[in-house]
């Protein structure tokens, strides 16, 4: 495989990659007075 | 209540238990959630927030105060509140690793009476648990 169609694979592959990515993930709250 | 969350920007869906006077907030995937903006709507709604917990991944950074923080997006970040587990983190600091935490950013204060939280303060975030470093 030459550089080339290296290159190409992992460009078309990329996008299937899970990326990790900084987020917040869940909020929980405990509430009171809630009817 | 639930409507009223629900219509906060960044929230995918809330989930509301009326007998554990839990709810339970999921932020949409690439969406921007503020909690200190949740928290206000739910005073809003005329319901009283003992506590919020956030699970988030991010990087560890340190100000230029020297405090820590956990950046969440390139213009989101809670600085840590100091403890051993926060301890544990600042060998990270600054550097690519992301972590996965699970942490308090507001607990009601103690004490008798009903007075209003003040949620114009800056959220710190308590770490609890640290569940992932990669």
């Amino acid at each position: 495989m030459t550089k080339k169609q290296l290159a190409l694979l992992l460009l078309f592959l990329s996008p299937l990659i899970p990326q990790t990515q900084a987020e917040i993930k869940h909020i929980e709250m405990r509430v009171e007075g809630m009817t | 209540m639930k409507q009223h969350l629900g219509r906060q920007a960044g929230v995918q869906n809330v989930e509301v238990s009326l007998r554990d006077g839990k709810v339970d907030v999921t932020p949409k995937e690439d969406g921007r959630i503020d909690p200190a903006q949740l928290l206000k709507a739910t005073y809003d709604s005329g319901v009283s927030v003992a506590e919020l917990d956030m699970t988030a991944r991010g990087n560890i950074v340190k100000d230029a105060s020297g405090n820590l923080a956990l950046q969440v997006e390139p213009n989101q970040s809670f600085t840590l509140t100091s403890n051993e587990l926060s301890k544990t983190l600042e060998p990270l600091a600054n550097s690519a690793t992301q972590v996965t935490v699970r942490g308090q950013l507001y607990k009601k204060p103690d004490g008798k009476g009903k007075k209003k939280a003040d949620t114009s303060a800056p959220l710190k975030f308590l770490v609890l648990e640290i569940q992932k470093k990669e």
